[in-house]
């Protein structure tokens, strides 16, 4: 998969709505060193759309380990949110399908 | 005492390369049909092109990268991709006009047909660029430029009353014979000519090229605020020798010969010679600029090796991209479109590219993450918002000005 | 972005000038590969390069084409664009430092072609501007 393939996707939730558009990729560097230089790690969509203020419930929901929460302070923007990775059901046609439902 | 000198040639290239054929022409013109009253403009123009190539000089020196480098990486390979398009597109027609503009000078200085000198002229541009070291390409043509300063000479000789001439620069007055759409019209030229774009991707280019480093930022500024409005003040005299000569006369410029008549009226025919000189120095220099300019945006652009501080063979695409625009230059010269008329159009399509190549420049110069420390100051963004602004109307103007007015009939 | 370690991928990965050892310029990065890891998320496997990778990200009509005319270009039925492993990576600053240079990686097709057929026919190729 290529990081085109998810930039500009559009996210649809479980029950088909639209969620946005994925604007950028969050990422950590602890991805494998097989180099010396550990790989960036993909861990969240950042997704901006008119309706993901909100969803930001559901992405709180999705929270796992502390690097999120961090992430989470900068993204301060209303329109914008960042959704776990581990939350993608399927990606087909480009777009992004989440799994689990809003609260 | 060697740093001084340095200095002091950057400032004079700096000077003389200030010039090329839209400004020979622009100022010319304006002058012959409005007398004093678009120098404003001008001196506008001065202005803006300090200011940005301050900013695109930093953004170099800081950065180390050429300005479509940092282009493609701020705004995004789309955006990048339409803005290298347009800028390449423009310069090209640029590159065309200049290289008009040599041949042109070459016609006046023998009465050989300027069409015969457009592939020697071609030639010796390819052969320049593939062979001279980049500071000599700069120094040589800058310093020959500096011929220019015979119309300084010949205005000085026409002796206008000088508080009447300063006067119609500081409070200008469209003549009443002219349309205000025609003077907005030859305004936007103006301009198009002082803030061309090709200058500040050569000029950040040539920054990288010359291997400057954060330490060379206040040299740059030196010549750039030093010899850019000196370069200006060249413009002005142009222009202020057309209204004291052609413009009491009504002779209007569309040859080159016309732009260098004051000079021989008011020197003689050693200061037209001089005048020549002057002519094929700053369009052979603006070609070498324009042509090096469309290899750096498409190699910066796609991430080629480029510059002429590597041996060709080593950036190989670059030199291909230049050679290819170069003869669609000489092809363009050779369809025998007039070469005022190309420069003419030349300068207006360049106003309406310009938000284009400032606006990233000022939001890179602004971004801590590539700048550091060197990130604009209030008064660099104040300055560079307001002129943003103008660049805008002036870019929206432009075309329906040149239709109402029939390109200034 | 600095006082986390978390990152945007397009701002610090993406379009980024691709350099050699010695700062030589080798490409930018059209694009990236991403691998789903077993302990969570998308992990870069790679950087990718050349019009088969850029092509998909312009839009419309140009993106198609470029993707068309590319594979026109290079041979084999799938053609896939130019890969540089991440291992080959020693630095991720304002440029994407490798440890290999571009001779060494082999990947630049049409550097290659026009050195050969068009620039080192003509004399002064090799010198350094004098």
């Amino acid at each position: 998969m290529r990081a085109s393939d998810l930039l500009g996707a559009e996210v649809h939730t479980a029950d088909g709505g639209r969620l946005g558009v994925v604007t950028g990729l969050r990422c950590t560097s602890d991805g494998p060193s097989t180099g010396g230089l550990p790989a960036p790690r993909v861990r969240a969509l950042q997704v901006t759309g008119r309706h993901v203020g909100a969803a930001l419930g559901y992405q709180q929901d999705g929270q796992r380990g502390p690097w999120l929460v961090r992430a989470l302070v900068q993204a301060l923007h209303r329109r914008t949110a960042l959704v776990d990775v581990g939350s993608i059901d399927r990606i087909e046609d480009g777009t992004v399908h989440l799994s689990g439902t809003p609260d | 005492m060697k740093r001084i000198l340095s200095v002091f040639l950057g400032v004079l290239t700096a000077i003389g390369g200030f010039v090329d054929i839209g400004d020979l022409v622009a100022n010319a013109l304006a002058g012959a049909r409005f007398g004093l009253s678009l120098v404003w403009v001008t001196m506008l123009g001065v202005v803006g092109i300090c200011l940005f190539a301050e900013m695109s000089g930093r953004v170099a020196a800081v950065t180390r990268r050429g300005t479509f480098d940092v282009i493609r990486e701020r705004l995004g390979p789309r955006a990048g991709l339409i803005n290298l398009v347009a800028s390449v597109l423009v310069t090209v027609l640029t590159f065309t006009a200049e290289i008009g503009g040599v041949a042109l000078a070459l016609e006046l200085a023998t009465s050989v047909n300027y069409l015969l000198f457009v592939p020697v002229v071609g030639f010796a541009v390819w052969l320049v660029i593939w062979r001279l070291k980049f500071s000599a390409l700069e120094n040589v043509f800058g310093l020959l430029g500096l011929a220019l300063i015979v119309f300084a000479v010949a205005l000085w000789k026409l002796g206008p009353d000088w508080s009447e001439f300063l006067h119609s620069i500081v409070a200008p007055r469209k003549p009443a014979t002219e349309d205000l759409s025609t003077y907005l019209y030859y305004g936007v030229a103006l301009f198009g000519a002082a803030l061309t774009p090709y200058e500040v991707f050569f000029f950040s280019s040539g920054a990288v090229e010359e291997r400057w480093t954060a330490k060379d930022i206040a040299t740059s500024r030196v010549n750039v605020f030093l010899g850019f409005p000196l370069g200006g003040l060249l413009s002005v005299a142009i222009a202020g020798c057309a209204a004291l000569v052609l413009m009491p006369q009504g002779i209007e410029v569309d040859t080159l010969g016309q732009v260098g008549l004051p000079v021989a009226v008011a020197v003689g025919k050693l200061g037209l010679a001089v005048a020549i000189l002057g002519f094929v120095a700053a369009t052979f220099g603006a070609a070498l600029e324009t042509g090096l300019s469309t290899g750096y945006s498409v190699a910066q652009y796609f991430g080629w090796q480029w510059g002429k501080f590597v041996k060709p063979r080593q950036a190989a695409r670059f030199h291909i991209v230049v050679l290819l625009s170069l003869m669609a230059a000489i092809a363009g010269v050779l369809t025998t479109a007039d070469p005022i008329k190309v420069t003419e159009y030349s300068i207006v399509f360049s106003a309406v590219a310009l938000p284009l190549t400032y606006f990233p420049i000022l939001v890179v110069a602004n971004d801590p993450v590539y700048m550091g420390e060197h990130v604009n100051g209030r008064l660099s963004n104040v300055l560079g918002t307001l002129f943003l602004f103008i660049i805008g109307i002036v870019a929206v103007a432009a075309i329906p000005l040149m239709l109402i007015t029939a390109a200034g009939q | 972005m600095t006082d986390d370690d978390t990152f945007d991928l397009r701002l610090r990965l993406l379009d980024r000038q691709v350099v050699d050892p010695d700062g030589a310029m080798i490409c930018k990065v059209d694009d990236v590969e991403l691998v789903p890891a077993d302990d969570g998320g998308y992990v870069v496997t790679a950087l990718l390069a050349g019009p088969l990778a850029l092509g998909p990200r312009l839009p419309g009509r140009l993106g198609r084409w470029t993707v068309a005319l590319a594979r026109r270009w290079a041979d084999g039925p799938d053609p896939a664009p130019r890969r540089i492993p991440f291992e080959r990576v020693t630095e991720l600053g304002s440029a994407v430092v490798l440890d290999r240079t571009r001779d060494q990686l082999g990947i630049a097709r049409l550097e290659d072609w026009v050195r050969t057929h068009v620039i080192d026919r003509i004399p002064g190729s090799r010198h350094e501007s004098e």
